[in-house]
């Protein structure tokens, strides 16, 4: 819980690589054509992790305040809310788009 | 915290009691013009703010008059149709982002906030004044479109309308965008203000209410505004680029527009008033000479309206289009709000009872809001049911409840705010009689311009309708009347007010005999607020304590800005200030 | 002003703060703050691009074929390289190596740079094809009545990101002058912190906007 954390050579190179490694492994996922719900599933999946790693470790969430990491969090929620809401209408429509 | 223990640390204070007639005050450092423009004081920059908030707000009541002017006949009375539709839209539009959403926090909030909670600024004073700026800027740039072709879709720019109506709506939401980060600036100041700036020894328990409501305001402010900040660019673009993502012409949808707007939109109606609410506690406490009743659950109670505020937004598109199932789910999460609202009246009731009650000028308004926002609160509550919100929808029904709030609630609340604490901001005490006799006139003013609005709106007149049947004309007329009454009681306050910084008594430190932070300073407080770190002891609402053991601590050595601190008092004859 | 034991040496000490430890703490969490709202100013596009994709499946499998994954792909892995040495910079800049500061500041633009010139190879590539946004779209390549709706997110999404790089870049050439001029140590780091902070999350929009746009089938 310091704002300071110092990270090592070895830590900053390993989560590049770490990303490196995932970016290759999705775009492989991509050409390989998974069935229709998994490839969105498993790209998304790789952009989390991916995600993950730059906030715990590049912007150092993991050592950081824990306030920090809640407003990072809690800005993700919030957009889930307009995300979910939007889509209770929208996907629940009995037209896509209203006639006038 | 649970480390909270092991990290205590003592700190050594003396007592400090305010000079009563200080030389130095922060008017009469770093004076002249430019001084001003450029100042990064957040008192300053608090009275900048309410000099514009208020000049907007007579520029919107003008143009209301107007608006109820033309309503005196069913037909045209004195202005085109066409002038009328951009009148009302400006109305609306200034009213609501020049005035209401900056009115409390950025003009009350940035003068209190940092002396409430010991601190000598607030976090960023240079981004404090960069968003003053922004808001000139973006209040300019909204003024430039009345002159360059006007705006008449409303102040919520609904597309297709805006996306493909003549007139200047990209230059009025481009100013409204750069209002928008001006308020986004502010929340992000003020967040950052209350979590780091706090004087040692003033941990969460004793922070005053008025700044659980910024923060509960400034959260709102972050997390919405963006969006709103988004939906207008998008306006903007589908004008500039043909960008059709809300022009069903080109495969967009309109009412997904609405969706993003309302996400900001609703939430920011409790901007508006919630920073009302933390005036009314405070105000409530001090001249009740009594303990806030259920702290945290007004404390929470903001953060709760805060949240819900989120859930809720669908209401306003019941007859948009939406499916029927979010329409149900808006309609029931709308009535929660009535819980942490209902939360907070019956608590400033509760404050009342048995407290020794001076009604002064600040306290009458607060007696206004509670009747008046009672009244807008409920009739929310009908709103919010979707059988009756199809028949009410876009009458002058919910324009009479909004204005309850907006008006009822929230003017009530910042005009407590500017009587309650005039003598701290200007030094002067002004007219109490003048001051009673024009709460009265406001809400007569207030009540007869509104109230046949509800009958007229159950009956069916439809909101910003230019023409009206002639069954409707006594009503309209009533309220035209209503609306004069409630223009001069503005202006008697604007009258004795201003009267006051000339004629008026000085001020006390401590006129109304408070216990909270920004009344144990100097009336007219020095430049920096607090020549040393002051170290809280006590709460804000202490009423229990005799006033002469309420005076603040003065740290001599530690000044740690970790809450962790505990105070210790270490000397029991109270200090002048050097 | 009463005289502070600890740690207000740096000239960029500000009065109103108490020590350094404290207007540190505060930039970044005023940073943070500031990013849940970019955060939530990208959702809006986001949440936009969620409706549209459940509304039309077929269309965004269809129109991502027009975008190039593997260039996509080189833009991710040059933006990734670019959080890594802001990453260094702080390091640098906490253990007071001054030149190494400078070094990886310098890194970061010029990687920057190159993402902005393969996104605008991509862009006149596409105008050239006549795939504009919204009603200036003019492509037959793409059966589907609302193909405009896709690339009008195509560009407000990557445009509004690019808009964003842009920033960072004006951002890191005022930290690599400072830098220069030997302003920051380990004692006093903040705006490199906090414009890692930004840069960082700029990358982690990146991250999902690649997926989202070119990785659809």
């Amino acid at each position: 819980m310091s704002g300071h954390h110092i990270s090592t050579d070895k830590t900053l190179l390993g989560v590049a690589g770490a990303l490196l490694v995932l970016t290759v492994l999705t775009v492989v996922v991509h050409y390989l054509h998974l069935p229709n719900p998994w490839s969105i599933i498993v790209a998304m999946a790789v952009a989390v992790a991916k995600a993950s790693l730059v906030a715990l470790f590049f912007m150092n969430l993991y050592w950081d305040e824990r306030f920090n990491l809640m407003l990072f969090l809690a800005s993700i929620a919030f957009l889930a809310l307009l995300v979910g809401f939007t889509l209770l209408d929208t996907l629940f429509r009995p037209e896509v788009i209203p006639g006038f | 915290m649970a480390t909270a223990e092991t990290n205590l640390k003592k700190i050594q204070v003396q007592r400090y009691e305010p000079e009563s007639d200080p030389d130095q005050h922060y008017l009469n450092e770093e004076t002249g013009l430019w001084a001003w423009l450029t100042t990064v004081d957040h008192k300053k920059i608090g009275l900048m703010y309410l000099a514009s908030v208020t000049f907007f707000f007579f520029v919107g009541g003008i143009m209301a008059l107007l608006v109820r002017t033309e309503l005196w006949t069913p037909a045209k009375t004195f202005i085109e149709a066409n002038t009328y539709n951009q009148i009302f839209t400006l109305h609306g539009a200034i009213m609501v982002f020049l005035f209401l959403v900056p009115s409390v926090p950025a003009a009350l909030g940035n003068f209190f906030l940092p002396l409430q909670l010991g601190a000598k600024d607030v976090a960023f004073p240079r981004l404090n004044l960069l968003s003053y700026y922004l808001y000139v800027a973006g209040a300019l740039i909204a003024l430039i479109s009345i002159v360059n072709g006007g705006i008449d879709t409303g102040w919520t720019f609904y597309t297709p309308y805006s996306s493909t109506t003549g007139g200047a709506v990209t230059i009025m939401t481009f100013g409204v965008f750069v209002i928008g980060f001006s308020s986004i600036l502010t929340g992000v100041n003020f967040i950052t203000t209350i979590h780091k700036m706090r004087a040692p020894g003033l941990s969460w328990d004793k922070l005053s209410l008025f700044c659980w409501s910024l923060y509960a305001t400034s959260i709102i402010q972050i997390l919405a505004t963006p969006v709103l900040a988004i939906t207008l660019a998008l306006v903007g673009m589908e004008r500039i680029l043909g960008i059709g993502i809300f022009d069903p012409a080109l495969g967009g949808d309109p009412v997904l527009y609405q969706h993003f707007f309302w996400f900001y939109s609703h939430p920011a109606v409790y901007i508006m008033i919630v920073p009302g609410f933390g005036i009314v506690s405070e105000v409530i406490s001090t001249f009740s000479k009594k303990h806030i009743f259920g702290y945290w659950a007004i404390a929470l109670s903001s953060l709760a309206i805060a949240f819900i505020g989120f859930l809720v937004w669908g209401h306003h598109m019941f007859v948009s289009g939406q499916a029927s199932l979010a329409s149900m789910v808006f309609s029931f999460l709308t009535f929660l709000v009535g819980i942490p609202t209902g939360i907070k009246m019956f608590n400033w009731t509760a404050t009342l009872y048995k407290g020794s009650i001076r009604v002064a000028s600040p306290l009458l308004y607060i007696f206004g809001f509670f009747f008046l926002f009672l009244v807008g609160g409920l009739t929310g509550i009908v709103l919010g049911s979707i059988a009756l919100n199809v028949h009410l929808h876009d009458t002058y029904y919910v324009v009479a409840h909004f204005h309850f709030v907006m008006v009822g609630g929230m003017v009530m609340a910042f005009l407590a705010g500017v009587h309650y604490w005039w003598p701290k901001m200007t030094g002067r005490m002004y007219n109490e009689t003048m001051a009673k006799i024009s709460c009265v006139t406001i809400f007569i003013g207030f009540n007869v311009t509104f109230l046949p609005q509800f009958v007229m709106g159950s009956l069916g007149m439809p909101r910003r309708y230019f023409n009206y049947i002639e069954q409707f004309q006594i009503y309209h007329q009533i309220s035209t009347v209503g609306s004069y009454i409630l223009g001069i009681g503005f202006m008697m306050i604007f009258y004795y007010l201003i009267r006051s910084l000339y004629k008026g008594k000085k001020a006390e430190p401590n006129p109304w005999g408070s216990r909270a932070l920004e009344w144990q300073v100097n009336s007219l407080p020095p430049l920096h607020n607090f020549h040393h770190t002051p170290v809280i002891i006590n709460g804000p609402y202490d009423y229990h304590k005799p006033m002469d053991e309420f005076q603040l601590g003065l740290a001599e050595n530690g000044h740690g800005h970790a809450p962790q601190h505990e105070a210790e008092v270490s000397s029991q004859e109270p200090t002048k200030a050097e | 002003m009463a005289n502070h034991s600890t740690s207000t040496h740096s000239q960029f000490f500000q009065h109103h703060f108490v020590d350094a430890e404290q207007q540190f703490d505060a930039a970044k969490m005023g940073m943070w703050v500031f990013l849940v709202t970019e955060i939530l100013f990208f959702g809006g596009l986001f949440a936009a691009y969620i409706v549209y994709r459940l509304w039309y499946p077929e269309l965004f499998v269809m129109a991502s074929e027009e975008l190039n994954t593997l260039w996509g792909g080189v833009n991710t892995i040059v933006l990734i390289g670019s959080s890594l040495t802001v990453a260094m910079a702080i390091k640098s800049a906490q253990l007071n190596q001054k030149r190494n500061i400078a070094i990886n500041l310098g890194i970061t633009i010029a990687l920057a740079a190159i993402f902005m010139v393969i996104k605008y190879f991509e862009w006149t590539h596409k105008f050239h094809l006549g795939i504009f946004p919204g009603e200036f779209y003019a492509f037959d390549g793409i059966d589907h009545p609302k193909a405009n709706v896709f690339f009008s997110l195509y560009y407000l999404m990557t445009g509004l990101h690019g808009i964003h790089v842009v920033i960072g870049i004006g951002l890191m050439v005022w930290l690599l002058l400072r830098s220069m001029k030997g302003h920051f140590d380990s004692e006093y780091y903040t705006p490199v912190e906090i414009t890692g902070l930004y840069w960082h999350l700029v990358d982690i929009i990146w991250i999902f906007l690649f997926p989202l746009f070119y990785l659809i089938d």
